[in-house]
């Protein structure tokens, strides 16, 4: 088959055109994007907890971290996985990381109201783990990786109807929980798609 | 269990906190059995107190193995460390707190007053809500944009300083019918002020107020009563000019077109124009220009770079008596006097002091005359022709004199010239 024929659009449709090009253009494309969104949650971070006062932001404050909504920190063997399990993990996380993120917003509008630029980032976190993960997938899809699909997402907005009186400070440990993860898990993203980068580390 | 008490006014306002998932018994609070770590709670649980007031708080440890000891326990409060005199173990698993005098909350989400365990460990934590109800606003005033909208502004009561969010709402009705509306577009020319974009009625009264509303309570401000009408403001004219007005070297000529926005409402404007010179900040103001779109400034320095802005009342709309608000002033417009061409002083014998021309004692009081017309009539077009006339005759007399001065005639032959008056005068 000729280059002329097919579609440059597809192609699978022309098998003398690589989609190898058209891979590694979508990873770095990921890639650059994680790298962004590492910058702003670590931005995010220190905006959150300079609305919520002492102790939070000062060297050493550490409240429990435990797990949230059954989503904990990259575990210490995550680097050690091989690379589409690495991404699925990835994927999964990111996935988990928006009703979260929706739930910590809320809090914040009634505790720190005027404090639009902080709500305004927490609504931005929200959409751009939602795409970083949709990008990931289309990567692992792309890999021919299995996916894990549309996940329902948890029933946060079911619990949060049951209206526990956990507090404010709990609420505020809770914001910093989530921001903490969503920076944590950014950021080991950009650490397995840069892997996978040409030219990358190995 | 022991509560804070609250001065008199006070009441224990416990907004109830927002709703969370149960998900967060596992981030903080929630004893997990068998493990062996213990968690605890404080009571009371995030309380709003008026400055000044007192806060007895305990923590109340959980723990596998029960029986866990408040030995050891301590408290800091925004992360500092509370002196270990203010704390008192109460029995073996609860530590007790005495807080006097308390100042207003440092940040709005509410003093971190935390319990934590020997190893620094945190075991709980609560938010502590200080401050003061809010005060009545006061001092309203509104201004609507060409008739399409209001825009209202006020301040708050003692200074908006009650260490607390406190809600702003600014509320309005119809007088005589009705039922109260609550603006909803804030901070838009400032902290404290609210934009009403439509759906006004004119030629009636509107009712308006600010309610404030924080934990401790609320407070609202007088009813101001006004019709659209008589609140009314444009932008300020468009498309101001400043040009010289031909050699004339202490007088420029400003230009201005009226408002478009309200040129279908009948309204009579008035303008002002203030002016300064370059390197100053103290402005002169032309006052009663009325409804004209130009006007002349006169009396300038010489030489001169000058700033000018022009500014509309639009009274009189509908027929109104009342004067509308002074608009913003116009973008600033500079223009520069020309400079005077005469010749210094100590020329020659028969030069004129201080480079005017000779005057005989009908030039003098001519000269007067004419500066009295000057300063009482600004806008007076026929006088300003006038003068306009004869100093460009004196100009031009005057420079045909130092050109025969320069050739070697006589000057005395030139002033006897200018004796002659223009016909017109």
């Amino acid at each position: 088959m000729s280059r002329r024929e097919g579609s440059l659009e597809d192609p699978q449709a022309d098998s003398s055109i690589s989609p190898l090009p058209h891979l590694e253009a979508k990873i770095h494309q990921t890639h650059s994007l994680a790298r962004l969104l590492t910058k702003y949650a670590e931005q995010l971070l220190q905006e959150y907890v300079q609305h919520q006062g002492d102790p939070f932001g000062l060297p050493g404050f550490s409240p429990p971290r435990l797990p949230v909504a059954g989503l904990s920190a990259p575990a210490p063997g995550h680097a050690g996985l091989p690379a589409a399990e690495r991404l699925q993990l990835d994927a999964g996380a990111l996935s988990l990381l928006p009703p979260l993120l929706d739930v910590v917003r809320r809090h914040q509008a009634e505790l720190n109201p005027r404090a639009l630029r902080l709500l305004r980032r927490l609504e931005d976190a929200a959409r751009q783990a939602r795409a970083l993960g949709a990008a990931v997938e289309a990567v692992l899809a792309a890999l021919g990786a299995e996916t894990r699909g549309p996940r329902p997402e948890p029933a946060v907005a079911a619990a949060a109807a049951a209206a526990t009186d956990a507090g404010v400070f709990p609420a505020k440990v809770l914001g910093l929980r989530v921001c903490g993860l969503y920076r944590e898990w950014v950021s080991r993203t950009e650490g397995d798609l840069g892997q996978l980068v040409p030219g990358g580390p190995a | 269990m022991p509560a804070g008490r609250p001065g008199p006014a006070a009441q224990s306002a416990r907004r109830p906190p927002p709703p969370l998932p149960l998900l967060l018994l596992c981030v903080l609070g929630a004893p997990r059995a068998g493990s062996g770590a213990h968690t605890a709670v404080i009571s009371p649980q995030d309380p709003t107190l008026l400055i000044g007031s007192s806060l007895q708080a305990t923590c109340s440890v959980h723990g596998d193995p029960p029986g866990t000891t408040a030995e050891g326990l301590y408290w800091t409060l925004n992360g500092r460390r509370l002196a270990p005199e203010l704390s008192r173990v109460l029995n073996a698993s609860t530590l007790a707190l005495a807080l006097a005098n308390l100042n207003g909350s440092r940040q709005q989400s509410g003093d971190n007053l935390v319990c934590h365990a020997r190893d620094g460990s945190i075991l709980a934590g609560s938010c502590l809500y200080v401050g003061l109800p809010p005060e009545k606003p006061f001092n309203i005033s509104c201004w609507s944009k060409n008739m399409k909208d209001l825009t209202c502004r006020w301040t708050p009561g003692a200074h908006g300083e009650t260490f607390l969010h406190t809600n702003y709402s600014l509320k309005y009705k119809l007088r005589w019918y009705g039922q109260d509306n609550t603006c909803e577009e804030y901070h838009t020319v400032g902290p404290h002020s609210c934009h009403i974009p439509k759906d006004l009625a004119l030629f009636t009264p509107y009712e308006i107020w600010v309610e404030a509303t924080n934990r401790l309570g609320s407070a609202r401000s007088d009813v101001l009563t006004l019709d659209i009408l008589d609140v009314v403001t444009t932008d300020p004219p468009p498309d101001v000019h400043v040009s010289r007005v031909g050699g004339l070297e202490d007088q420029l000529s400003v230009r201005w077109v009226s408002p478009p926005a309200l040129k279908d409402f009948l309204f009579q404007a008035k303008y002002q124009i203030r002016y300064r010179v370059e390197d100053s900040v103290d402005w002169k103001v032309v006052d009663d220009v009325s409804n004209q779109t130009s006007c002349r400034l006169a009396g300038l320095k010489p030489g001169t770079v000058y700033f000018v802005q022009v500014r509309c009342n639009p009274f009189g709309i509908y027929g109104s008596k009342k004067a509308g608000i002074w608009s913003e002033w116009s973008h600033p417009t500079a223009a520069s006097t020309p400079r005077s061409e005469r010749p210094g002083p100590g020329g020659g014998a028969c030069e004129p002091r201080g480079g005017e021309p000779s005057s005989g004692p009908v030039r003098r009081e001519l000269k007067q005359f004419l500066g009295w017309l000057k300063k009482h009539a600004y806008c007076s077009n026929l006088s300003f022709r006038l003068y306009d006339q004869w100093r460009a005759w004196m100009q031009k007399t005057h420079k045909t004199r130092n050109q025969h001065r320069t050739r070697g005639s006589c000057p005395r032959a030139d002033g006897a010239r200018r004796e002659v008056l223009p016909d017109k005068l």
